[in-house]
């Protein structure tokens, strides 16, 4: 299978302003095989593929595809010689069907008989085993159905070359599985298909060879059956980095933060969440897995006194904390590091240094009118040395910082006011492995303490690991609360899409 | 084919060339219009400086320029360092006027002046503040658009003050022209070297509001709040109350202006007393890059060029056009070369796509 | 923050260089007398500020090297922009500010108590001082007059159109010695004002002609500084008269006559004094038998007949036989209906201005016209 070769892209580079994001890569990818483009944040993955789809042009090295040397300028070059990009943010008009979204932009589409059309997408659909409704309108469906409508729109411009980036990020484990067998299918019908992607377990699972990127160069190029995973850790973080979460169990747990029978409608009028009921105790770590937009933030929100509940009661400490404001709430002990999409924005003030950061916490509890720096400046130097924050100084813009570091400011801080409840959403977003670890100790160290720690996380894996308990979300209700002792990630991939378990019950045994 | 994008970061010495190189290429660019015109341009240029700069008298004259540009330009600075854009300076300015005069024409003219300037500065404080707090409210409760709201204000405020100085405040002692009363003597703020204390208020205000934005809490607050809504509300700020305390400051500042320059300059409320500052100082304030100490600077640097263009037109009998031409010309290279400190334009090949064989 | 200062710091050190090395053009020193000119609107506004500069023209055109003159254009009517434009007049040289609007009035009272040694010539106001300030004005009701008489013997429909700025006594006076004039020659004519509130401002003030002449208006005058009450005029083919300086060459279908300024005699006097060393400020109200204000030569548009008629009032006026306001056997009435000249009586400046007494003040229009 593997004699034609697809894509081969030969020492390229591209920088921009004072960024190397490539620097003389190479990448071979063979008719029929899926490759996996693996790396941290900030490898350079994406910069690559952009090329490869004709979003960027390289600076210099050759790009030939099916053995012909290209140079694409616009995205539309790359189109037409069967390359088709898979975003991780869907390009799809909701309002429209999945027909309509898939002759959308096609020059005469709009001509297009239907039948004829409906004809073909059934075509592409059965030869690559798809499931697809072609009337169904694309805010009808659910995100795998949508990532699956994206395939088919670039199969449907015949695209031979896929490139998906990051595809698993927003899927459920059930339809992770499904993702995997669709890159199969086209693997097998002589497709070549790249792979974006962090995580290390996918690519075990789906990849046939692996390309590691660091720091903008490629490092080696290896077939997936003659790997490890912690080669290629060490492969991509450049030395051995120890994985390993120590899940300790404390003793004398006591309840800190009772939530009962909670809602929140939000500004569409919708339930954001309903009925939730459940308890944090301290010196735990309570997961909480959820597909995003499940209610994750809402409930983030609501226990910090930023969104007001339509419903139910939060105890704290055994007093009702509903209709206190942020301020009292922070007073009380309860602290929450939210990571956004883009890092900034929630917790910090991009633009200002680590010291005013952490006064952003502290500032209100000083007395009088004037600001006051002292305590704070100390605090920053404090934290910078017990984190191992990387900082010139304590003066530099956070926004400068690297993504780890950034979060360490922030975590820094939220452990630093010594809280009693730690909500942590999303705290590892786009970290490196090593940098995960080092928050994930900090978090055991707070849980040892006994601090309670709600931690919302993406990875099911990391979940399954960190926390003493995992609460999942569907839909704003709660479909479960288990042990992750006593149950496998695939139970709970299948209470985030809203099954139920016959173990679910492991909350009312805890406690 | 151009292409703009974002820039990233720009390095120091390379953001100081651009600066320079704007100004250096406004007046060559104006230079040229000049000389295409008939004047001198060497000579044109030396005359608004000397003009602004060239003797007691012209300095004073600036600075008198400059007094309302700054203080303004504080005010507006205080909104914008929230990232609320208030376009209403102008309207804040007319209603300040409006509450000193209201203060000026109704107190009796034998109160002590310091009682009288200082009733008329609190009362010019407040109207200025309610006029920006009602968009400021707005957008707190309702989420309204800021800057079409204070712009209309302005209209509101200036109608107003129109239809006072046409109406029911016309002086009956000037004829049936449309003209207020004047202020009696006590309600005129006295000279210091020659030029009325406002300079002095001014000066202090500079100071007071750099310590209030970098020293104090709320200052703090206002500057978070700018940075990232998000942020702030996450850090248990009351948003609402920050805004509006915010724009209460920064409508009395412009309400301050109109004191000043009612008591000082006009010693009369007119539908004209705002003479454009609430726009100008929007201007001023973007220069200084929301920075006290340098708003100082930009002002007088901008009332000298006003005041240099007022004397190239008596000096080289121009027309008044001509310098507001070579002030459009300097605002539009240093104002530009702002873009191109936050963006890049390049070329984009647009060369056909070439497909080579491998040889 | 250092970055800005820095710039800045260049942008001073690229002015100083301006600054030095145009050293060698420093204003010669000669024994000529400056006068500054204030003007509210552009010199060549064509109408009131056009009509100054013509004066001041005449001023430098009979002194010739003897007289420098200096303007500043389009001075708003505030304190600010007047004391800083005359300041910078100051700066210049002049020893003579002439400050041509009324709206000027207060700034340069003050100013003339600051600087004594200057002396401020102001026209149309009503404040002056001993020493440093006068004031100047003219007869302007006689032209008025008679061009009332051309407009009343004109009209078909009897009705009157008059485009003003502002309702204030000098155009007061100028709407009631239109009408009357014209209620001389036809008792039946009646005068409707529309006040632009606005000195010069093109397209309201056609505007408002327009307004009028929908109203049933065939002849409109004017007291703002554009033609275009004129223009509106030609194109409903109405007649128009002006005002401030000869226009025919605008509307030159409608244009009848304008009431003209002719300040250069003025000017020229004023200066002559002052040069002379006699110069003391006094109020000064020119007539048409001074020729400081004139009716503009009419035009093919006036019938023989509104001619004659002009020339033997006219005559009257300089010899000053007439009085634009007086009353024959019955009293004039104001349109309230209230006696405004009694039967058998004239009116003197200071009764029409109503300068010694403030309550005959001629704030009201007199009966056949009506303004809003």
């Amino acid at each position: 299978m593997k004699q034609e070769i697809a894509i081969q892209m030969r020492d390229i580079s591209k920088t921009f302003g004072d960024v190397k994001a490539n620097e003389d890569v190479n990448l071979t990818v063979y008719e029929g095989e899926v490759h996996a483009l693996l790396g941290e944040n900030g490898a350079g993955k994406s910069t690559l593929m952009n090329m490869l789809s004709g979003i960027y042009t390289p600076d210099s090295g050759s790009i030939s595809i099916h053995g012909k040397q290209v140079h694409f300028t616009s995205p539309k070059d790359s189109i037409a010689l069967g390359i088709g990009m898979i975003h991780q943010h869907f390009k799809l008009v909701e309002v429209l069907s999945a027909k309509e979204n898939i002759i959308l932009g096609e020059k005469g589409g709009f001509f297009t008989k239907g039948k004829e059309l409906s004809k073909k997408i059934r075509q592409i659909s059965d030869h690559y085993g798809l499931d697809i409704d072609p009337e169904k309108k694309v805010y009808e469906m659910s995100v795998g159905e949508k990532q699956t409508l994206e395939i088919i729109k670039v199969l449907y411009r015949g695209a031979k070359i896929l490139i998906m980036d990051e595809p698993t990020a927003v899927l459920t484990p059930q339809e992770i599985k499904r993702l995997f067998q669709i890159i199969r299918n086209m693997r097998d019908k002589g497709c070549a298909v790249v792979i974006i992607t962090h995580k290390l377990n996918e690519v075990m699972e789906i990849s046939d060879r692996i390309t590691v990127l660091r720091k903008g160069k490629s490092v080696e190029t290896v077939e997936t059956s003659k790997v490890e995973v912690p080669n290629l850790i060490e492969m991509m973080v450049g030395k051995k980095v120890s994985l390993s979460i120590e899940k300790k169990n404390i003793e004398n747990k006591r309840v800190l933060l009772e939530v009962d029978n909670l809602r929140v409608i939000n500004q569409e009028k919708k339930n954001a969440l309903d009925e939730v009921t459940f308890s944090l105790y301290s010196g735990e770590i309570l997961g909480v897995a959820g597909v995003a937009g499940s209610g994750q933030k809402e409930l983030c929100e609501t226990l910090a006194g930023l969104v007001k509940s339509d419903k139910g009661r939060i105890f704290f400490e055994g007093d009702n904390i509903v209709g206190k404001t942020p301020r009292d709430i922070i007073q009380l002990g309860i602290r929450m590091g939210f990571i956004p999409e883009d890092r900034l924005g929630m917790g910090l003030v991009g633009t200002m240094d680590i010291v005013h950061n952490i006064i952003l916490k502290d500032y209100q509890t000083q007395p009088g009118f004037f600001l006051k720096r002292e305590d704070s400046t100390a605090k920053a130097n404090e934290i910078v040395e017990r984190l191992d924050i990387q900082t010139p100084s304590i003066y530099t813009e956070v926004k400068k910082l690297s993504g780890g570091n950034i979060q360490k400011v922030l975590l820094g801080r939220e452990i630093d006011s010594e809280p009693k409840v730690l909500i942590t959403a999303y705290a590892v977003r786009g970290l490196d492995i090593g940098a995960s670890y080092k928050i994930y100790d900090l978090l055991n160290e707070q849980k040892e303490k006994g601090v309670g720690v709600l931690f919302i996380g993406e990875d099911l894996d990391v979940l399954m690991e960190l926390c003493d308990r995992v609460m999942v979300l569907c839909n704003g209700k709660i479909t479960g609360i288990v042990n992750t002792d006593e149950v496998t990630k695939e139970e709970v991939g299948l209470l985030m899409t809203g099954g139920s378990l016959e173990k679910e019950a492991a909350h009312v045994k805890s406690k | 084919m151009l292409k703009v994008n974002k820039r990233a970061e720009l390095p120091k010495d390379r953001e100081a060339i651009i600066r320079v190189g704007a100004i250096l290429c406004s007046i060559v660019c104006a230079g040229i219009v000049l000389a295409v015109m008939g004047f001198n341009p060497i000579q044109v240029f030396r005359e608004i400086i000397l003009g602004a700069f060239g003797t007691q008298m012209r300095i004073q004259q600036t600075v008198v320029k400059a007094i309302p540009l700054v203080v303004t330009s504080l005010g507006i600075l205080v909104a914008f360092k929230m990232k609320f854009w208030n376009i209403g300076g102008e309207g804040q300015i007319m209603m300040g006027a409006f509450g000193a005069a209201l203060v000026a024409l109704n107190l009796p003219s034998t109160l002590p002046m310091p009682v009288m300037l200082l009733c008329m500065a609190i009362v010019a404080i407040v109207f200025g503040g309610i006029w920006a707090f009602i968009p400021a409210y707005f957008k707190a409760k309702f989420n309204t658009n800021e800057t079409i709201f204070t712009l209309m204000m302005n209209y509101i405020a200036i109608k107003w003050v129109t239809y006072l100085q046409f109406g029911p405040w016309k002086d009956p002692a000037s004829q049936g022209f449309p003209r207020i009363a004047t202020f009696s003597d006590n309600a005129v703020m006295p000279k210091l070297f020659g030029i009325h204390i406002g300079w002095i208020i001014a000066l202090a205000l500079v100071a007071i509001i750099y310590v209030f934005i970098n020293h104090t809490k709320k200052g703090y607050e206002i500057t978070v709040v700018g940075e990232s809504l998000e942020t702030a509300r996450y850090a248990g700020m009351n948003i609402n109350s920050i805004i509006i305390t915010a724009m209460l400051i920064s409508g009395g500042l412009c309400g301050l202006t109109g004191m000043i320059q009612a008591s000082a300059i006009e010693k009369t409320l007119t539908a004209n007393i705002s003479n454009n500052y609430g726009f100008t100082a929007i201007i001023t304030t973007w220069l200084s890059r929301l920075s006290a100490p340098i708003i100082l600077v930009v002002c007088i640097v901008f009332a000298g060029l006003l005041q240099g263009g007022a004397y190239l037109q008596i000096a080289m009998q121009v027309p008044a056009s001509v310098a507001d031409m070579i002030q459009g010309i300097i605002l539009f290279f240093v104002l530009g070369s702002e873009f191109f400190l936050q963006y890049k334009v390049s070329f984009a090949k647009s060369e056909k796509t070439t497909i080579k064989e491998v040889a | 923050m250092k970055r800005i200062l820095a710039v800045l710091m260049v942008l001073v050190l690229v002015m100083g260089a301006f600054a030095g090395c145009g050293g060698a053009t420093e204003e010669e020193e000669t024994d000529a007398l400056t006068v500054g000119f204030i003007y509210v609107g552009p010199a060549s506004d064509g109408g009131f500020s056009e009509a100054q500069d013509n004066g001041r023209q005449a001023l430098e055109d009979h002194f010739k090297e003897k007289v420098k003159t200096l303007k500043v254009e389009s001075v708003a009517e505030e304190s600010q922009a007047v004391k800083n434009a005359a300041i910078n007049l100051m700066d210049q040289g002049a020893t003579v500010i002439v400050a041509t609007s009324f709206g000027f009035m207060n700034p340069i009272e003050e100013l003339a108590k600051e600087y004594t040694d200057i002396k401020f010539l102001h026209f149309s106001g009503n404040k002056m001082n001993d020493t440093n300030f006068g004031n100047y004005f003219g007869a302007m009701e006689q032209p008025r007059y008679l061009s009332g008489i051309i407009a009343g013997m004109t009209t078909k429909s009897n009705k009157l159109g008059y485009v003003a700025a502002f309702p204030y006594t000098e155009l007061i006076i100028g709407i009631n010695a239109f009408t009357l004039g014209a209620q001389s020659v036809n008792p039946d004519v009646e005068v409707k004002v529309i006040y632009t509130q606005n000195w010069h401002d093109p397209a309201q003030e056609k505007a408002a002609a327009e307004a009028l002449l929908d109203q049933g208006c065939d002849v409109i005058a004017q007291h703002c500084d554009t033609a275009g009450p004129q223009i509106a005029a030609e194109t409903a083919n109405a007649f128009a008269i002006g005002y401030n300086m000869d226009s025919s060459s605008a509307a030159p279908g409608a244009y009848l006559t304008a009431p003209v300024w002719n300040h250069g005699a003025y000017y020229i006097e004023q200066i002559q004094k002052i040069m002379d060393g006699t110069w003391a400020p006094e109020s000064y109200y020119g007539t048409m038998a001074d020729g400081y204000v004139q009716l503009a030569p009419m035009t093919e548009n006036v019938s023989a007949e509104a001619k004659a008629k002009v020339e033997e009032v006219q005559a009257k006026i300089e010899s000053g036989e007439f009085n634009v306001f007086s009353a024959g056997d019955k009293d004039v009435l104001y349109n309230d209906g209230s006696v405004m000249i009694p039967a058998g009586t004239s009116l003197d400046r200071d009764a029409i201005w109503g300068i010694s007494n403030p309550d005959s003040a001629m704030v009201t229009l007199v009966k056949g016209a009506t303004g809003q």
